[in-house]
Order: structure tokens, then sequence, then C-alpha cells
């Protein structure tokens, strides 16, 4: 985000058109909504404060009322009434009173919440309480949905492949005595699953229609968010080159097979997100 | 007029001991005594398994400290780990994302010396991050409350479960880092990383000599001295079958700080002469990576502490098979000529079983304390145990005592590998996790919930009156050191 343009739109929209700042197009404000963890409407009621002890106090810091509250985390605990420390990008831009709507990154979690800004749009001169990108709910929860678009084409464009498909057996994985194994409470416990490829959504054609797939059989903390599967899942699967056991191939029918892993939460989808997949997989 | 004036002071005086009586009890908390649920208000509606504690305290200005669990930044998969800050003793805590580990931390300790003089720091710490590997970072904050991220100065890879202690001397820190080494050869893991200059730089010290069935155990623990005495406990792996691992338990020491030409030779075995000294030899550890102790896995709490006064008492503790129909047995030993002999038996009242995550330490007045969880009627029991005798004579405390069978595990570990204690003034301090419902039956010492709490209903609620699920929280506790 560019604090300089942020403050050139804030001086602008004030001077020219007797409004707040929009601090950008409302077209990248999808992206700025996908950037805040934390989104709400508020009141600036004291600048240069925090609302709990714990947040580093500074110029930048303010204290603002919450009047709704847009988006946040099941686990924070944010409502209307609420008063959130703030650390704004430029506070030369705010008076105490002014009512906005806040683009914010969690920062420190107490006794209350405080948030750094990452953007912000003021109340509109009509008395309209503020709404992220200047629309209604639809919008805004039309804006969510292209965020999850957006994390899922990352995880696609990063996958080697990406294949439609069943798994046929699962079995545990015993590395090779050539192999160094190490005894660890982290050990992944590797496990493979044969998974029959129905359609290859990116890369290129299967031989044998089969890929061997590793994940970690182990709950452990350092493993709790990998995918793990089971005999007869059918889904989609986004894959990269094994770099984790060590021993990136596998025999499959006697032939010597390059091993994959789907190792990210989230690299496992449901058959129900293909149409997505293959639509964003166009782009 | 005297007369009714003394008694209006009688009446006063009565009110405000009574005030302060009420005020001491909320909750029920015993005189003297902390115990504090560390999630904070603001995230009432959180429902992790933030297992696996531990706790930091700058000695010098004993009111900041920086606790960590399996705690996820809880706003952001891409954002840093947090860890919890108090700067009030422990009174109230703050959650703070500076590790600089993306998410969550998949090991987590960490230190707070005072020599480089920093008033809010200087926290070092060692994480470990998951991925598709396993990394290593060493890295330092010299204001834990400026939210500023930790200054990573060193990193690598395929090591496990960092343990981290330091000591200021001269205007700068020494850390000592316990480390399973798996890039050390010939199977000599137990490694101990040091830095002389803060952090700046680190060298790796093997601490075995004897031949390992591939490896060590996890645990390498480090314990230092004023006197820049340093003890390093750990694990020797003579055979492990994949459920057992026959162990040594193994104490080295280094009488300069790891600073000499053969650091950490100090101690003999006289059985082989080899650096190390053998306190128990081949002990038998089941190792299980499953739910085993109630739902806690088991296979490497191990812990050592020393005397800060006088460095030739040490005392270590561990766990192993213990008696035919146990599952994982604590004992403590003692050295009190700088770990050249020890006690051939546990010292009384410290062989426990069914109980696991022990933790060592002693108070200036040498009074030593003892942290341990226990599993008992399908309750988790924590105790915090001192004495000054030698567990001669003990005073035992149970903190928390709480159902073992809910929550249902969301990984391992349940509780943690590790809890921790340390020893700051008079007073030991501590940190471990527990089932959190909202019951002061549990809680026989009494406890204070930042987070949302009816202890009428014993219930968690959000914030705004919606129940949550129970789930592991991270508490932190005080007791006074025993006169």
């Amino acid at each position: 985000m560019n604090t300089s343009r942020f403050f050139l739109a804030g001086i602008l929209g004030v001077s020219l058109l007797g409004v707040a700042a929009m601090p950008q197009a409302t077209g990248n404000q999808v992206a700025l909504i996908k950037q805040s963890s934390i989104v709400f409407a508020g009141t600036v009621s004291q600048l240069g404060a925090t609302s709990f002890t714990g947040v580093p106090k500074s110029a930048q810091t303010a204290v603002v009322r919450v009047d709704s509250v847009l988006k946040k985390p099941s686990a924070v605990s944010l409502k209307k009434g609420d008063n959130v420390t703030v650390e704004l990008k430029d506070p030369s831009a705010f008076q105490q009173g002014a009512q906005a709507t806040f683009y914010t990154e969690g920062w420190i979690f107490g006794s209350g919440v405080a948030v750094k800004e990452l953007g912000h749009e003021f109340k509109t001169s009509s008395g309209e309480t503020p709404k992220p990108a200047g629309a209604d709910e639809k919008t805004y929860q039309h804006a969510q949905e292209q965020i999850g678009d957006q994390e899922l084409q990352d995880r696609l464009n990063s996958a080697d492949f990406v294949v439609v498909g069943r798994v046929t057996d699962v079995h545990r994985w015993n590395a090779p005595k050539s192999a160094t194994t190490r005894v660890s409470e982290h050990d992944p416990d590797w496990h493979e699953a044969v998974v029959e490829v129905q359609s290859v959504l990116k890369g290129a054609q299967v031989k044998g229609n089969k890929v061997v797939v590793r994940f970690p059989g182990r709950n452990d903390v350092a493993w709790v968010h990998s995918p793990k599967f089971a005999k007869n899942q059918q889904g989609i699967f986004c894959l990269s080159k094994d770099q984790a056991s060590g021993v990136p191939t596998a025999m499959v029918g006697g032939r010597q097979v390059t091993v994959y892993t789907c190792l990210g939460h989230g690299d496992s989808l449901p058959m129900s997100d293909v149409p997505r997949v293959r639509s964003l997989l166009k782009n | 007029m005297k007369a009714l004036a003394a008694f209006w002071l009688r009446f006063l005086t009565l009110a405000a001991f009574m005030m302060i009586a009420g005020f001491a009890l909320v909750r029920g908390q015993s005189s003297g005594i902390r115990v504090v649920n560390l999630i904070p208000a603001s995230l009432s509606g959180e429902t992790n398994q933030d297992s696996e504690p531990f706790l930091a305290v700058q000695t010098v200005n004993p009111q900041i400290m920086v606790a960590s669990a399996f705690t996820p930044n809880p706003f952001s998969t891409s954002g840093n780990a947090p860890v919890y800050v108090s700067e009030d003793a422990g009174a109230t805590w703050v959650l703070s994302a500076i590790t600089p580990v993306q998410r969550m931390t998949c090991d987590i300790t960490h230190a707070m010396p005072t020599g480089e003089n920093h008033p809010r720091g200087d926290l070092h710490a060692g994480t470990l991050a998951c991925a598709a590997s396993i990394t290593l970072d060493e890295s330092e904050s010299n204001d834990v409350s400026s939210s500023a991220v930790m200054n990573v100065q060193s990193t690598r890879g395929n090591v496990d479960q960092p343990f981290v202690r330091a000591l200021g001397i001269s205007n700068t820190d020494r850390i000592y880092v316990g480390v399973n080494d798996f890039n050390q050869p010939n199977g000599h893991t137990a490694t101990v990383d040091v830095s002389v200059d803060g952090g700046a730089t680190y060298k790796s010290f093997s601490i075995e000599t004897r031949k390992t069935a591939g490896q060590d155990g996890p645990s390498v623990r480090p314990a230092i001295a004023a006197d820049n005495t340093v003890y390093v406990a750990f694990f020797g792996w003579r055979k492990f079958n994949g459920t057992v691992a026959t162990s040594d338990v193994v104490v080295v020491r280094d009488d300069k700080g790891g600073t000499g030409p053969n650091p950490f030779q100090a101690l003999k075995d006289p059985s082989d002469k080899l650096p190390g000294r053998i306190v128990v030899k081949r002990a038998s550890i089941p190792w299980s990576n499953a739910p085993t102790l109630g739902q806690e896995r088991v296979g490497s709490t191990l812990s050592i502490a020393v005397d800060p006064n006088n460095s030739s008492t040490v005392y270590v503790g561990w766990a192993d098979h213990g008696s035919k129909g146990d599952i994982y047995t604590l004992h403590v030993r003692r050295s009190t000529d700088r770990g050249v002999t020890w006690s051939k038996t546990d010292l009384p009242h410290t062989t426990i079983r069914n109980a696991t995550n022990i933790a060592l330490a002693v108070a200036n007045n040498g009074t030593v304390g003892m942290l341990y969880q226990q599993l008992s009627a399908s309750r988790w029991v924590t105790h915090v145990v001192q004495s000054r005798d030698a567990f001669a004579t003990v005073q035992d405390l149970i903190l928390a005592n709480v159902p073992a069978n809910t929550p249902v595990q969301q990984f391992l570990p349940y509780l943690g590998d590790y809890d921790y204690l340390l020893a700051v003034g008079n007073e030991f301090r501590g940190v471990f996790c527990a089932n959190n419902t909202p019951d002061l039956t549990n809680f026989p010492q009494g406890v204070t919930y930042q987070r949302a709490a009816d202890f009428s209903t014993k219930t968690l609620t959000d914030g705004s009156g919606n129940p949550v699920a129970i789930s592991i929280d991270p508490f932190y506790f005080s007791v006074p050191v025993k006169p």
C-alpha cells in the first residue's frame, strides 16, 4: 500500500470533493479486503491514545469506537460499542469524531483488540454508513468469495500437477534401508495414497493413470494441517514433486514413478470445487 | 469521644481487611498464589489446542514475561506465530505476533537474559518452523512490548526440539540451545548451540561421546549457574526398537560457560572414562507418538536444574517405564559434588507413577521446585512441589485437576512435550496447559480467566454471550518459595 498515494488521495478528497478520502480505486478494494483480517466501521474517539494496556502508545495510534463489524476471524471478540486501538497509516487525515470503515490486520490481542490500518474509507457526506467497496453487503460477500479464489489460484499456480481422482489404495511407506531415517516427535510417518487419475486439470498426462501421493500419517503438530487420505476418497489433488520424504520415487506396477506430496492445508479439495478450479485454471 | 473514634478506627480497619480478603478470594485465589489463564479476553472465541507452554522472565525486571504455546496467529494463516507478553508480573497478558515463524511454531522455547541491558528484552528464542522441512530459527527481540518481529540471527535445518537457556554476563548475553542435531556425524546428535555474543554467532558442540542407536533422544536440556557453570542433560540412546529406547541419562558439565578448548567435557564417567556422567544406565524409556498416557504421547520428558548460588548442587529428572504396570514414571536424582556422583536411588517423594512434563528449578535459598502433570482417575493433575531438604519433606500444591478425556486431541502433543518452571526472587513461576473448563473445583488454588467465562454455569463464551467449546489453554502460575 502506497502511503503517499493515500495522503494525496486524502487531500484531494477533502479539498476538492468535500467528502472524505477514498484510499484506492474501488476495483482495488477487493485486494484490500483480501489483505484485511478485520474490517469494521467506527468513530474515532481519541487520537494519540490506546484502548488497553500492552499496546505501545504513539502519535499513530487512535482509539476507535466500533459502530459495526464487517469482517473478523471467529476467534476474535469484537462487537458494536467496543473500543479498538488502530495504528493509523496517516494520523493527520483523522480528527476526533471522524467516521470511517477501517480495513485492518490484527496486531495485539489483550483485554481489547489492537489493529494496524491497511486502508480506510471515510463516511460519505450523505451520512451513509461506509461499507467496503462502497457498495452493499452482496458486493462485500462477492469480494470475499473472490478472496478464496485468489488463494486457490495461488495454490494451483504453485502445484506441479492438479488432478481429479480417486484413492484406490493407502499404505504405510517403509523407507528403503539406504534412506536416512530419524526418530523425532515430528516424524511424519509417511503413508502413500495411490490415486487413480480421472482427469488432469494441470500438467501432462499421467502414464498408467496412477500417481503416488506421499502424505504424513502422524497427527503431530508439525503435520496437523496436512491432508490425510483414505481409500475411495475422491476429489481434487494439488500435487508437488516430493521434496520432503528424501526418496522422491516409488515403484508402481514394476515401474519407477515420481512421487508427489500434497502437504498444504487446502491442497486437497472436494469434487464440488471442480468447476471452480477449471475456471481458475483457464485464467 | 475517644471510644467512638476507636470504634470507627476498628470498624474501618475491619472493613478494609474484609474488602482486601474478598478481593483476594475472587475466583478462590489462594493468598500469594496466582494462576492465570493466558488467553486474552479479545480472543474469547478461540478453541485451539494451545499446548506445550514455555516461559521466560526478565530477571532484572521480572514484571516482564513472555510465554508461548502452540497458539496459531489468530488472524492470518500467513502472519507470524504469536507469543504472550505480560508487563505486570503475570496478572494480565496480551498476544503479540512477533516470532519469525509463519502461523504457528512446532516447537518454541525462549529466555530473557539481562546482559545487554534491554529492560523489556532481550528475548532469545529457538523456534521450529514446520513445512515440507523443519527449520530452526535462533532469534532475538530487544523489546517485547514493541510488537516488532524478532530478528533472526541464525537458521539451520534438520534439528529437533530446541531448548533455550541464557545468562547475562558483562554486557552481553550467553545463549545455550540444546538441540537434537541430525547433522552431527556418527549418530552423536545430542548438541548444544552456544553463543557468547548475544546470538550474533553460534557454535555447535556435540556432547555425545558414546555409540548410539543412530541418534540420541530429542530432549537436550541445559542449566546455567551464575558462576558460568553449565550442565546439560540428555538421553543417550543405546538401543531403539521403535517403541522403547534403551537410554542412558547423561549429564555433561562445562565450568567456563562453554568457552574453553574442550567444552562440556569436565565430567567423565568412571565406567569408561568418557566425557558425560551416566546418571542412570540403560533406562527403558517408552516411545510413543500416539496417545499413550491418557491422550498424551510419551518418550522424552527430561529436566535439569542447578542451584544458582551453589553450582555444586544439581538435580536431574526424567521418566521411564518404571514398575510393572506403569506407563511412564518420573524420577529425580541429585548431585552435590558438581555431577561427579549422584544419588543411587530416586530422591524421596520423586518416584511418581503415570506422570510426565517434569520441570525442575532451584530458588536462591536452595529450595528445589518440581512441576509435573499426573494422570490420575481419568484426570490430569498438575502439581508443584517444593522442598528444602532434597524432597525428604515436601510441600505439594495442586494447581489444576481437570478431565483428561475432554477435549478430544486435535494433534499431539495434547498438553505438551514439556512445561516449564523458573525461580525468580522469592517466587517459583511456571506455565502448564490444561482443559479450560471454568470450574473452580478444577483449580484448588483459585484461578483468573482473562477470556470470557461464566464460572456459575461452567461455560466459556465468545464475549457476546455465545457458548464456546472447551479446549486446551496455557496457564501461568506463581507460588511463593518455601522459606
